[in-house]
């Protein structure tokens, strides 16, 4: 386990925000996360769909159970998060 | 004794001219100070500076232009503009002079060192009464928010903000640092009173001028524009010099100059004028947009002169005439969203009104950043202010050292590159350019989230990143100008519609 510092640039959103997260977290709890710090705040929130995290630019988002650790992130990389 | 005309004796005396015997050429101007290698050293004698004057016409056109300004001041203190003016019309003064008072006397060491360094006799002569301008400007900057100090705290920052680390005050100082104080003659004065005196203290100070005196603050109006007289004369240093470099074969080391210095310009006064020009200045007394000041200031005024000179558009003009409608709209946002790290107190500039002066302005505003600001208004207007400031800060450019936005769902993104081990953040491929043109000027710099994640700044939340600003310290922090009494008729709106 280590703290990791991402990027973050959630959809909708102005500004890319600064999002420590841990080695061992999973793509959906980085994206609960980056929402802490968008949804309600500077995004509206999108009931009913799903949080996806996909590095910048990719075509495809990382599988919602698969970690930090296992994407190869490095620490300050850029990630997108949106609703799907 | 009868004086003779100043034409009599003017060139005699600025040709005066070092004879080093026990020295050589280079020790007395060494070229890392000097500037201006691969040119002949006889070209030195023939810059032509665009203006003469005497010590004795300076001293007395300088005297009665502090004469005017002061005099204004006097009569008008009893006017008690601090209460009367508009609360974004005080954040604008509070901004202003906390970014431009000691940066001013920064200028003054720039231009002092053209008076040792440079090595034309006619630019030395020059630079002598631009120091002595600069020195003013810092003076009379510091002297007249002194007035409003047992008003109102902030304006403490007036005379402190550049000894803290603020982030806007280490964007300020990165960028003066970079174009003013670590350059040879030369460089400096091509990317400081060519490129960013020309073109951007125009900017900022006929642009507030006019804006001043139609809010009625004649005290600031007449100010500036004394400031600004004086400008406008030294701000044309650097003209000989870069017609110089053409003329001897380095027109592409001329451009690059101000390719870099202009962008770094642009991005720093949508700051200190984009913001307050669209957002600060009461709505009554607002008519032009920045983007119509750019539009007039820089995009007509300061490439005509660039086309004088037989120089061309920088190579980014087509992301720049795009910039000038998207980046200091992220940029209020962001200093609005994170206030309190501000040592003014911003105005919102969203009331129902105000947006559609932002849509006539700038078509696609309420579909973008307008979007962004629903969601504030809502949390506003439902008595939700803690989830109006986020718990986590912003990416921050490596170059420009201002947080990294864009235009919602359209431009915003993270450019980044690793450079011996480092990553680095852009907020804009220029802003890249410029540090892959020279990593080794830049490299060592680190931001405000550098510092955050390295572990300088302590404890590592909100509250120590505060702290390390110098807000609670130097003087308090900002929050909305108007006290959120424009989130009323919000309130009134949605009371309405039940």
């Amino acid at each position: 386990m280590a703290l990791v510092p991402l990027a973050t640039h959630f959809h909708g959103d102005f500004v890319i925000k600064l999002l420590p997260v841990d080695t061992e977290n999973t793509m959906d709890e980085v994206a609960a996360a980056a929402a802490t710090n968008a949804v309600g705040i500077h995004v509206p929130d999108q009931p009913g769909k799903t949080l996806r995290v996909r590095k910048q630019g990719a075509d495809a988002p990382y599988e919602r159970s698969s970690t930090v650790a296992a994407s190869g992130l490095e620490p300050t990389e850029c990630v997108e998060i949106y609703f799907e | 004794m009868a004086l003779l005309e100043r034409a009599q004796w003017y060139d005699i005396a600025r040709n005066t001219e070092w004879t080093p015997r026990y020295v050589t050429n280079d020790e007395l101007f060494p070229p890392e100070l000097s500037g201006g290698e691969g040119l002949p050293e006889q070209i030195w004698a023939t810059y032509d500076e665009p203006y003469k004057v005497s010590y004795r016409e300076y001293v007395d056109i300088q005297r009665q232009k502090d004469a005017g300004a002061y005099s204004v001041k006097a009569a008008l203190e009893r006017a008690d503009l601090y209460n009367k003016a508009d609360p974004g019309w005080i954040s604008i003064l509070k901004e202003h002079y906390a970014a431009v008072a000691l940066v001013e006397y920064g200028a003054s060491f720039q231009e002092a060192r053209f008076v040792r360094w440079s090595k034309a006799p006619g630019m030395r002569n020059m630079a002598t009464f631009g120091m002595l301008d600069e020195i003013r400007h810092g003076q009379i900057q510091l002297y007249f928010p002194h007035e409003y100090v047992n008003k109102d705290r902030q304006f403490e920052w007036s005379h402190a903000a550049m000894f803290t680390d603020n982030w806007v005050t280490l964007g300020a100082r990165h960028f003066f640092d970079d174009v003013m104080m670590t350059r040879d003659a030369v460089s400096t004065s091509i990317f400081a009173n060519f490129s960013f005196e020309t073109g951007f203290t125009n900017l900022q100070f006929i642009g507030l001028s006019g804006d001043a005196a139609k809010a009625g603050d004649f005290t600031f109006s007449k100010l500036i524009q004394s400031i600004q007289s004086d400008e406008a004369r030294h701000a044309q240093l650097g003209t000989p010099l870069l017609q110089m470099l053409i003329e001897n074969g380095q027109k592409d080391v001329a451009q690059k100059k101000i390719d870099i210095a202009f962008w770094r310009s642009y991005r720093l006064f949508t700051i200190l004028s984009g913001i307050p020009m669209d957002y600060y200045v009461p709505l009554a007394n607002r008519e032009d947009s920045f983007k119509e000041f750019m539009e007039e200031w820089i995009v007509t005024q300061f490439m005509r002169s660039l086309e004088d000179l037989g120089l061309s558009k920088p190579w980014y003009w087509d992301i720049f005439l795009r910039d000038i409608s998207e980046h200091h709209h992220g940029q209020h946002l962001g200093t609005y969203s994170w206030r309190p790290t501000l040592w003014w107190d911003p105005a919102a500039g969203v009331s129902p009104d105000d947006r559609d002066w932002l849509e006539q302005k700038y078509p696609g505003w309420n579909d973008t950043f307008g979007k962004v600001w629903d969601v504030i208004i809502d949390n506003f207007a439902n008595d939700r202010p803690e989830q109006t400031v986020p718990g986590t800060l912003p990416i921050i450019c490596n170059v420009s050292q201002l947080p990294i936005v864009g235009t919602p769902s359209q431009t915003l993104r993270d450019i980044s590159l690793v450079h011996e081990g480092r990553r680095y953040h852009f907020a804009s491929e220029v802003d890249k350019w410029i540090f892959e043109d020279d990593p080794e000027r830049y490299r060592h710099h680190k931001n405000l989230v550098d510092r955050f994640l390295g572990g300088d700044i302590l404890p590592a939340d909100l509250g120590g990143v505060l702290e390390y600003m110098g807000l609670g310290s130097v003087g308090p922090g900002g929050d909305d100008a108007h006290g959120f009494a424009w989130v009323d008729t919000y309130r009134k709106q949605l009371a309405k519609a039940g």
